[in-house]
């Protein structure tokens, strides 16, 4: 997970990087000055709400300060490409930059050529890590799994477009680590079998085989801006076969729990009725991003001697 | 009409001491090797030259000067990345005489004018022969044909849109009528537009892995079969670029055990690399054809080894380092290989015993100079009264390969840091010592 002092992927064999991230921000001691004359960027070359916010707020509680960039209203519209514009502001001197890029390897390709840390918000359908992270602190604190932080025993079902999916590769990868049985489902083109089989997990096509034995059922987003409307037939009902919908929601295991990485599409992927429901941890889900980029912030500082 | 290094007519060169191997004729043994006047005066035991220079190559090999068929040098249009001057450099430091330049420059090699401005160039500027490959199709565009009949008369020695297939099979099946009709080989850059929009690498577990768009073996297979019907019907004779696939591999064994004038080219990198590369080194290994997976590699080496893939060429394709330092999806495809193409190809066909050096030599050498007709010329061959091409191999020589170390402008490739054996320590072109390893480099 962690490469030197940069956070790219949630790729970590033995899962001992994730724990003792995931128990730091469980126990929330952080000193308020822990980041106290440092500088945190957030540069998004992708729009963001609560990855962004989650991220200034966690710096700001170590006592960092914060500038947030984004390519809107930026020299991007000039022509400058990424590259330059992370140089342009690492040199102006941050510890810390937090990157979102629509490519898969953006941030590799700038750690690999960075003085500061660098931590991976976002690349294109690659990796999400912090917000793998974030569902993992969620789910074992309401499925009690947070002694140990061993997740075996447990189903989860990760609904939607995960060919497109970040989240999907992140958490597929990070909660199976933890011990989860993790199932990619979805119509055949947005959960094709290859897929499961390079993320080594399951891939079903039929959630409703599924719904009634998931502890949690994590819908994505449609990403309509990745052209998650080409992979389907014309006239294809989504909802029918993948919407989790108040019908499906109901016959969940009693305890049984409903994500969503957010930004939802209510009523396309999700009924509100479910996301504002009982099972719903979606708002617990953000809560859980501040402490979860709080530990981030703190590890990466740390880990930049 | 073909080019010429600057002719050096007043000095001799010697080359003393080392095994001669001349492929195309079947020699293989110890004697020197005199070149007068730009072309081979003798080859014998114990000959002497006085006031000739002399090249020991004691513990060497002396070969033909190799040929590599498939290069990008980048002039003109991108000479912020390579030109002539640079890339025929890079070419002797790796021990290659002759290079065949693709017509993906700007303006591209379409039209006579263009070739014979490029002849001319690498006349002045060159260091090697350069000969060009012009294009099928106008712009590489493959909608309407470029001047086939005029760049052949300038002096082009292959037809290919290079970095594009000619996707049309109508405009294809014209193309290779106007080759079969000029005795051209058709080079083709199988890859189908329409599978493979938007694809970055091979499609398999780490593209998925990586979320990256995937390049499937078929989109190179299914124009192989395509060109290979074609070909039989127009009698051209058909030539797959830097092959990737195992199932290209087979469709090339099929075509030629029918007869067919059909071969194929390896490169380096798809000779010793797979995707997992990607993951290592990005975008560096980004390329086009993509690496694929192991056995990929190994049927590929395979058909070197059985005689299904005859010539071996680098795709030497220059790009600046900021132009590479981009994320998988926008960063350039290719890497250079005239410098490490020799050690390179050793590491994967000789040093594991797959074929031995004569072999090797035949696939730099006599090979492709029958591809372009440049064995009409005495290419490709080490004869008495041919050509003064000859390259220097010392099969032995262990080196790092290093980006302080490399002439060409751009340093693009995987392989640095990677230790290898065998390297070119003098090349000889036309007569004229055009390369020659520094002694105290010589030493290891």
């Amino acid at each position: 997970m962690w490469d030197g002092p940069h956070l790219l992927t949630t790729h970590d064999p033995d899962g001992d990087e994730v724990r003792a991230l995931l128990e730091r921000a469980r126990e929330e001691s952080f000193e308020p000055d822990a980041l106290a004359g440092r500088a945190v960027a957030t540069v998004f070359f992708e729009d963001s709400t609560r990855t962004r916010v989650s991220f200034s707020l966690a710096g700001q509680r170590l006592g960092a300060r914060v500038v947030d960039w984004s390519s809107r209203g930026s020299s991007i519209s000039k022509g400058e490409t990424m590259t330059d514009t992370f140089w342009t502001i690492e040199s102006m001197g941050f510890d810390i930059v937090v990157v979102r890029h629509g490519e898969s390897g953006a941030a590799r390709l700038l750690a690999d050529h960075a003085h500061c840390a660098v931590i991976n918000a976002g690349d294109g359908t690659h990796q999400h890590p912090t917000q793998a992270l974030t569902d993992a602190l969620a789910l074992g604190e309401a499925l009690g799994r947070e002694q140990g932080w061993d997740f075996s025993g447990l189903r989860v079902a990760i609904v939607g477009d995960c060919v497109s999916s970040r989240v999907a590769r992140s958490n597929a990868g990070l909660l199976g680590v933890l011990g989860a049985a993790v199932t990619l489902v979805g119509p055949e083109p947005m959960a094709p079998a290859a897929l499961g089989e390079a993320l080594g997990c399951a891939v079903s096509h039929d959630l409703d085989a599924e719904i009634g034995r998931a502890d949690a059922v994590m819908t994505l987003r449609m990403q309509l801006e990745r052209g998650a409307g080409t992979l389907l037939p014309e006239g294809y009902d989504y909802r029918a076969g993948f919407a989790l919908t108040r019908e499906r929601a109901e016959r969940m295991k009693p305890g049984a729990v409903v994500m969503h990485p957010g930004p939802m599409n209510r009523g396309v992927e999700i009924d509100g009725a479910v996301a504002d429901g009982p099972r719903s941890l979606i708002r617990k889900q953000v809560a859980a991003g501040v402490r979860v980029r709080m530990a981030v912030l703190e590890e990466a500082m740390r880990r930049s001697g | 009409m073909h080019a010429q290094p600057r002719p050096e007519t007043s000095s001799a060169v010697l080359i003393r001491g080392g095994r001669v191997i001349d492929p195309a004729s079947g020699a293989d043994h110890a004697a020197d090797v005199l070149i007068r006047n730009g072309r081979v005066e003798a080859i014998g035991p114990d000959l002497d030259a006085p006031g000739a220079e002399v090249l020991d190559a004691t513990g060497c090999l002396v070969t033909p000067g190799l040929i590599d068929p498939h290069v990008h040098l980048r002039e003109p249009g991108f000479t912020h990345k390579e030109d002539i001057a640079s890339g025929t450099g890079a070419a002797v430091a790796g021990g290659f005489t002759t290079v065949c330049c693709m017509p993906n420059t700007r303006p591209t090699i379409d039209v006579p004018e263009v070739v014979c401005w490029i002849t001319d160039r690498a006349a002045a500027t060159g260091c090697c022969r350069v000969f060009c490959v012009s294009a099928g199709t106008l712009g590489r565009k493959g909608v309407e044909l470029a001047d086939i009949d005029g760049c052949v008369a300038a002096g082009s020695v292959g037809i290919s849109d290079d970095g594009d297939a000619i996707a049309d099979p109508d405009i294809m099946q014209r193309v290779l009528e106007r080759c079969a009709e000029h005795d051209r080989v058709f080079m083709q850059h199988c890859q189908d537009p329409a599978m493979t929009a938007g694809s970055v690498m091979h499609e398999g577990r780490v593209s998925r892995r990586l979320g990256l768009t995937g390049w499937p073996r078929e989109a190179e297979e299914t124009i192989v079969a395509r060109d290979i019907d074609l070909a039989r019907q127009t009698g051209a004779r058909y030539h797959i670029q830097h092959i990737s696939s195992a199932g290209t591999v087979e469709l090339i064994r099929q075509a030629r055990s029918e007869g067919l004038a059909v071969s194929g080219e390896a490169s380096p990198h798809h000779l010793l690399l797979t995707d997992e590369a990607i993951e290592r080194l990005g975008s560096a290994a980004k390329m086009n054809p993509p690496l694929r997976e192991w056995p990929d590699v190994l049927a590929l080496r395979e058909g070197v080894a059985d005689g299904t893939v005859t010539v071996l060429a680098t795709d030497h394709a220059p790009h600046a380092t900021d132009e590479k330092r981009n994320p998988m999806a926008s960063a350039p495809f290719g890497i250079i290989g005239l410098e490490t193409a020799l050690a390179l190809y050793a590491e994967a066909l000789v040093h594991n015993g797959l074929i031995g050096w004569d072999r090797l030599i035949a696939l730099m050498t006599i090979e492709p100079a029958r591809l372009c007709n440049l064995d009409q010329q005495g290419l490709g061959s080490l004869t008495v009264g041919g050509p003064g091409d000859v390259t220097v191999i010392d099969p032995e020589r262990e080196w790092v390969i290093s980006p302080d170390d490399l002439k060409g402008k751009s340093v693009n490739t995987p392989f640095l840091g990677r230790a290898v054996r065998g390297r070119a320590v003098a090349t000889v072109v036309g007569g004229r010592v055009a390369f020659r390893l520094e002694r105290e480099a010589a030493v290891v």
